[in-house]
């Protein structure tokens, strides 16, 4: 590659620094973190600011700070300094983990939206023993095989959740399709959902994995369309998802079939619009409702008056993250992790919803009842799209029961 | 199974106009000014989300007037940003429009915020048309209508006016367009608000299709340099045989093996790199051989 130096019109090298300095802080402005107090407690927090999850990233970390003015800011009387970085790749959200530990000393990691991520920063958690506060991701092998001693999860794993809408679903028909993203959530998805429709007699007629970050799913629908069948089960969440909806809108087949997938995000729905959404969701939560428990809807309550629009079902599951987090320091008095693990692992968190909720001490799976939430006929809020038709399971009894036996969930922690 | 193909053939050449509607103002301004622009992908961005802005004011004024803000945008990029670089080290102008693209999605997030906003097709255009195995919507209908309609427009702007041949000339040997007594500057910032509005009208017919995110810039970008790869850069031949023949390989890619779907696009571009590296219908350019 050769200069072209011949231009016609000249440039002062004056202008050119000007220019190029200013490219530069553009390129650096997104990574700028302030400055912050030397005693400070640091959380690090891991979420997407890009690609198909960002809007999730976004109202998490608005959650999860929250749950910091819940404390007061304050901690053990220390500020607490929670620092956010990119959720965008396995392998960037593994290098920015590592820079939280390394680099910023942080006590706890809360985040991931992704399994995928969420898998590759397990293993880096546990060699730093470090407490992780998996927040978002649902494939069940995260407290399940591949389960760590430091991770607790506070989002629902696939296998719930595919039995909290399987009843309802079943109803509509036999014939199942899957469209599901190609990687660890999505597949995982599939396999789940898989097991309980052909032991229930039902059958799968089409079965396509879509590359996380598809645009276009129209070729996808064609298929889907061609194969005609009863309920489409997709296991597509962030902008995937509203793709998916916004395009089926596109050739008629909106409310044609029965649609479900193994969780559902308000975002995904509020940025199809009310025309396109529709479908049968597990949920964890619901800003509104008749089963919002008090801490729960005070929490709906504040973030509505800050960000003038309520949280979405995210934003819950960050803002408990780290009120978990805050409360075993307070109570432990410390920010070793050891410690905070052995609370979590006993303490029971009672007011967040309808039963006390806990932590399994022998897999880290947060036991919370979850929702089964349909979209509404006719929407009419610009928030409010879910009619919700029962808690699953239906008795507080049966909870641990549907989370699975230590024997069915195969986890084993390392020494 | 024929039935199938034949319905995700049509349906990747659909789809391969709205990659060539994508991939246009790419073209130009590569074409024209030999900039490659990284930041393509926010001023398609930038087009949805005017769109999105006006349309509670203006109606359908709005999917107008969102492409022409764009390309008043990209005028003012271009005479602060970018017109110091021409010239220098080709390098430079790829920093400056990463910079650009960094900052501009930052700058939507900011704005607009990072949840997606539902964006309708207009009523009239909502509905498809089935034929045999074949299914159209009608709103692809129309994306397809517009940018054949630019496409002509263009060709016969660039082809057939005498701005087109100054313009033209001027990507070629700016010195001696330059010593005719023409101001090129202000013919350059022209073609780069041309490219950066034909930007803005993709993102806006985009807009009913896709998710009106921050990141939606990012889908648009990495297929507009694919097309505008394999096509041969600069040329708008090129691009249109291209974008058709990536829409075709996404849709039978789906049909047969969805998973690589993302990756045949790319494997495609190798693979045609390989056997012609300027691309199917590129031409050898002095300054950048």
């Amino acid at each position: 590659m050769k200069t072209n130096d011949k231009s016609g019109f000249g440039i002062s090298r004056r202008a050119l620094l000007a220019g190029a300095a200013f490219g530069a802080t553009q390129v650096a402005a997104p990574f700028v973190i302030t400055a912050r107090a030397a005693e400070s407690i640091k959380i690090g927090l891991l979420l997407p600011k890009s690609g198909p999850y960002a809007a999730q990233g976004e109202i998490g970390h608005n959650g999860a700070q929250i749950a910091i003015e819940d404390f007061g800011g304050k901690v053990l009387d220390r500020p607490i300094d929670l620092i956010w970085l990119d959720e965008s790749s396995p392998q960037t959200t593994q290098q920015n983990m590592r820079k939280l530990l390394d680099e910023e000393k942080v006590v706890a990691v809360q985040g991931g939206v992704s399994s995928g991520d969420v898998l590759a920063i397990m293993p880096v958690a546990e060699r730093a023993k470090t407490l992780l506060m998996a927040s978002g991701p649902n494939a069940t092998e995260i407290t399940g095989k591949n389960c760590s001693k430091y991770t607790f999860r506070v989002d629902l794993p696939n296998k719930v959740t595919v039995n909290s809408v399987y009843p309802l679903l079943k109803e509509r028909g036999k014939k199942w399709y899957f469209v599901v993203a190609s990687y660890a959530w999505g597949i995982d998805a599939y396999n789940q959902m898989k097991d309980v429709v052909v032991k229930g007699g039902g059958t799968v007629v089409g079965y396509d994995q879509a590359p996380l970050g598809t645009t276009d799913f129209s070729s996808y629908l064609l298929k889907v369309r061609q194969a005609k069948p009863d309920v489409v089960y997709v296991g597509l969440g962030g902008t995937d998802l509203t793709n998916f909806l916004k395009q089926m809108k596109e050739i008629g087949l909106t409310k044609q079939m029965a649609l479900s997938a193994p969780i559902v995000n308000d975002t995904d729905l509020w940025a199809a619009g009310p025309d396109a959404a529709f479908g049968i969701y597990p949920k964890i939560w619901n800003y509104t409702g008749a089963h919002l428990a008090k801490r729960s809807a005070d929490f709906a309550a504040a973030y509505t008056k800050k960000h003038g629009g309520p949280p979405e079902a995210e934003g819950w599951q960050d803002w408990f993250g780290m009120t978990s987090i805050l409360t075993a320091i307070k109570e432990t008095k410390s920010t070793d992790s050891a410690k905070l693990v052995g609370f979590l692992e006993e303490h029971k968190f009672e007011g967040y919803k309808d039963a006390p909720i806990f932590f399994r001490n022998f897999d880290h799976q947060l036991v919370q009842p979850l929702l089964v939430a349909q979209v509404k006929d006719k929407i009419t809020d610009k928030y409010d799209y879910f009619d919700i038709k029962s808690e699953y399971p239906k008795d507080p009894a049966a909870l641990n029961e549907a989370y699975g036996s230590q024997a069915d969930i195969g986890c084993t922690f390392k020494a | 199974m024929t039935e199938l193909i034949i319905s995700q053939v049509v349906n990747g050449l659909v789809l391969g106009f709205l990659y060539v509607l994508i991939a246009i103002g790419l073209s130009i301004i590569f074409g024209m000014l030999g900039i490659v622009n990284f930041a393509h992908g926010v001023y398609f961005a930038l087009g949805a989300y005017f769109a999105l802005t006006l349309r509670d004011t203006l109606g359908p004024w709005a999917i107008l007037l969102a492409p022409l803000g764009v390309g008043l945008v990209g005028i003012v990029i271009e005479m602060t940003l970018m017109r110091p670089l021409y010239g220098k080290e080709p390098l430079l102008g790829l920093f400056m429009t990463f910079g650009i693209a960094l900052f501009v999605e930052e700058l939507i997030r900011t704005i607009w915020g990072a949840a997606g906003h539902p964006f309708n097709p207009p009523a009239w255009l909502s509905g498809f048309i089935v034929w045999g195995p074949v299914l159209v919507t009608k709103y692809r209908l129309f994306v397809l209508v517009v940018t054949v309609m630019i496409l002509i427009a263009l060709w016969l702007f660039l082809q057939g006016t005498r701005y087109g041949r100054i313009i033209r000339a001027g990507s070629r040997d700016p010195e001696m367009v330059s010593m005719l007594g023409i101001n090129l500057k202000r013919v350059f910032t022209a073609v780069f608000g041309l490219g950066t509005a034909v930007a803005g009208i993709a993102g806006v017919l985009a807009a009913p299709l896709w998710s009106v995110v921050p990141s939606m810039s990012e889908a648009a970008i990495m297929p507009a340099f694919v097309v505008v790869t394999i096509g041969g850069l600069g040329s708008f031949g090129g691009a249109v045989i291209s974008g058709l023949l990536v829409g075709v390989s996404v849709a039978l890619s789906i049909q047969f093996w969805p998973a690589a779907s993302t990756a045949v696009m790319y494997a495609l571009m190798i693979l045609i790199l390989l056997v012609r590296p300027r691309g199917l219908l590129g031409e050898s350019w002095e300054r950048f051989e």
